[in-house]
């Protein structure tokens, strides 16, 4: 059992939240989501984000649209789709509780 | 200085510098590659990733003239990240890891087969390519593997497992080069003089053709089929020979290589041998017997290199020969290192030569030296003459003439040196009397040397009651000037006297006058009456 394959796991289920995320408040296209998730450290390069966007897509969870930039090539904005907004619900409440369980967990380890 | 290529990335126009338009490429060739698992996707994230790299790189352009450099590869691949970074999958980190070492390296060396300098299958030369060894030395390694049985089958596993580097990017990373455009260019232009100068000749050929074609159409058209007919027939014939020819070739470059080799390493063991004995001060001449005595005072070691490189520059330069044959691709070594063995060539005759002349001056002058022994055979009625050798010097199975010498010890412990090259002749005498008339014969590098080399041969017979018996031997002082080729004896014998010749004397039976001829081999174990005219025998059929 390798700790790389571990983290890999864990930030692959948490970059999905997170990307559904970063869409909840409005449609973006890569660079802006790429922007976001580089700030908040998730990520270090961009490349892992690209098959995840198509697979999301795929499910039905994104949908996109092109649109035209003036400083370089047309832009990819991805959406929401309803499904995503209920899968996005789900993570949430997922999320929550996971966050719950752990702090529990480790605050009971540490007193 | 680069040339640079033009590029639509993501829909936008891009200047690349070649160098760079080739990582780039490599780049996503490998995060394809990674991706193909997924080929129902792999289009589209690829095409996203060239639209993030067009955008990455529109930012650094500010001139729509400026170049996109390695530099810029270098930077837009450390924002995407390792082709290994964009597998987000649950697949074990195996795999994440073949990826990366793939992607690595593709700059390091790969075992191909190397189609272009090939013997058989161009695995040698692959192997060369690998290890950055001449392939003639793997070549010679197979050669001795496939004496030692299992180097041909080990071949032909290679042949069938090792790829064949047939893309330039696969030579190069076969040759160990690194793969990029200026290397490939390169490349590319090498081959493209080799197959323009062949379409040229081609083409210089069919023009030729033409030329005659419009020739014989001039004349008759019958004629022509029948003239092209024949062309064919001599083309054919011509491919043939040049093939035969070819296939010779190289059976004789092999032949040459495989006797080339075997001498120089005959040599050199055999060599390093003796000069290693002797120079841990063993005793050669225990080993038998020695036709060449060292008389130069050189040491048997320095004997030895000079044998080997008289010998051996020859056959080493006749095992490059064999390897251009082979391969005319091999690298011969350069003009100074044939320089430099011819030189060592010639320094080595004219040692030789000096030495020689030394050697051969130690035998300049004869000298000759005449016994004459009276023996008292008035009492005899049958004399037998007999040889016998010394038990202590020799351990020979049985007596005869023998060539050559060795080194034997006598009970004073003093080194003689011992030989049986002896003749005998029975001759009638003169008178009554009887005689052992023996001639030493010695050589040296003045006349009263080779006298008194030829004094201080020794010698002994003795007559012991009917039976005159003869030393099979001679002995001789060792060290230099002391080389005796024969000793001659001679048994005159007053006429009318009956002798018996024994079987022992057989092989030193020399030009024996009898009356009926007989050859001297066949002339003892008979009784024999000296005559005037010879010996006659008395009980032959």
């Amino acid at each position: 059992m390798k700790i790389e394959n571990t983290k890999a796991q864990m930030r692959k289920g948490v970059l999905e939240y997170c990307i559904l995320t970063v869409l909840k408040h409005g449609d973006a296209y890569t660079s802006e989501i790429l922007e976001h998730l580089k700030g908040a450290k998730l990520i270090v390069v961009e490349g892992t984000i690209y098959p995840l966007l198509t697979r999301l897509k795929n499910s039905g969870l994104l949908n996109y649209r092109w649109e035209e930039s003036t400083s370089g090539p047309p832009r990819k904005y991805y959406g929401l789709t309803e499904n995503g907004r209920l899968f996005l619900k789900g993570l949430e409440t997922t999320w929550e509780e996971l966050v719950a369980a752990v702090n529990l967990l480790t605050q009971i380890k540490n007193t | 200085m680069n040339k640079t290529i033009n590029i639509n990335l993501g829909g936008l126009f891009f200047h690349i510098d070649e160098m760079a338009f080739q990582k780039l490429k490599r780049y996503l060739d490998t995060i394809r590659h990674s991706l193909s698992d997924d080929s129902k996707g792999c289009d589209e994230i690829i095409a996203d990733i060239e639209l993030r790299i067009s955008e990455l790189l529109s930012g650094k352009i500010k001139d729509p003239r400026q170049v996109i450099g390695e530099a810029d590869i270098d930077e837009v691949i450390g924002i995407m990240g390792q082709p290994e970074d964009y597998v987000f999958e649950d697949e074990p980190l195996n795999d994440h890891q073949k990826y990366s070492t793939q992607y690595q390296n593709y700059n390091q060396k790969k075992l191909f087969r190397d189609g272009d300098d090939k013997f058989l299958g161009g695995v040698a030369a692959g192997i060369g390519h690998y290890f950055g060894i001449e392939p003639i030395w793997i070549r010679l390694i197979w050669l001795l593997l496939a004496f030692a049985g299992f180097g041909f089958l080990l071949y032909i596993i290679l042949w069938i497992l090792v790829p064949v580097a047939k893309t330039t990017a696969e030579k190069l990373q076969m040759e160990g080069e690194a793969v990029n455009i200026s290397t490939i260019e390169r490349k590319i232009r090498d081959e493209f003089q080799d197959v323009s100068q062949r379409a040229k000749k081609g083409f210089d050929e069919a023009s030729e053709k033409v030329k005659e074609g419009f020739k014989d159409a001039k004349t008759r058209v019958n004629q022509n089929q029948i003239k092209s007919g024949f062309q064919e027939f001599i083309d054919v014939i011509g491919k043939i020979f040049t093939t035969f020819f070819l296939v010779i070739g190289k059976f004789i470059g092999i032949l040459l290589i495989i006797v080339s080799v075997a001498t120089l390493i005959g040599l050199g063991v055999g060599l390093f041998a003796a000069g290693s004995l002797d120079l841990s001060g063993f005793d050669w001449f225990w080993l038998g017997d020695a036709n060449f005595i060292n008389t130069t005072g050189l040491p048997i070691w320095a004997v030895s290199i000079m044998v080997f490189l008289l010998v051996g520059i020859p056959f080493l330069m006749l095992f490059f020969l064999g390897m251009f044959i082979l391969s005319s691709r091999s690298k011969t070594p350069g003009r100074i290192t044939w320089y430099v063995l011819l030189g060592l060539w010639l320094i080595t005759i004219i040692t030789t030569i000096f030495f020689s002349v030394k050697q051969s001056a130690n035998y300049a002058y004869n000298g000759s030296f005449i016994e004459n022994n009276p023996i008292e055979l008035a009492q005899i009625d049958t004399l037998s003459i007999a040889m016998v050798d010394n038990q202590d010097f020799s351990n020979y199975g049985y007596l005869r003439k023998r060539n050559g010498f060795k080194r034997v010890y006598t009970n004073d412990n003093k080194a003689k040196l011992y030989a049986n090259a002896i003749r005998l002749n029975i001759a009638v005498a003169d008178g009554d009397s009887s005689y052992v008339k023996i001639r030493k014969e010695g050589q040296g590098r003045n006349r009263a040397l080779a006298q008194s080399n030829a004094k201080n041969i020794e010698y002994h017979f003795a007559l012991n009651g009917k039976t005159l018996n003869l030393d099979g031997f001679f002995l001789t002082n060792d060290g230099l000037n002391s080389i005796d080729k024969v000793l001659d004896i001679t048994i005159l014998i007053p006429k009318n006297k009956i002798i018996y010749i024994d079987k022992s004397t057989q092989s030193f039976l020399r030009h024996i006058e009898n009356t009926d001829n007989t050859f001297d081999g066949d002339l003892p174990k008979h009784l024999y009456k000296m005559t005037l005219s010879g010996l006659e025998c008395l009980d032959c059929k």
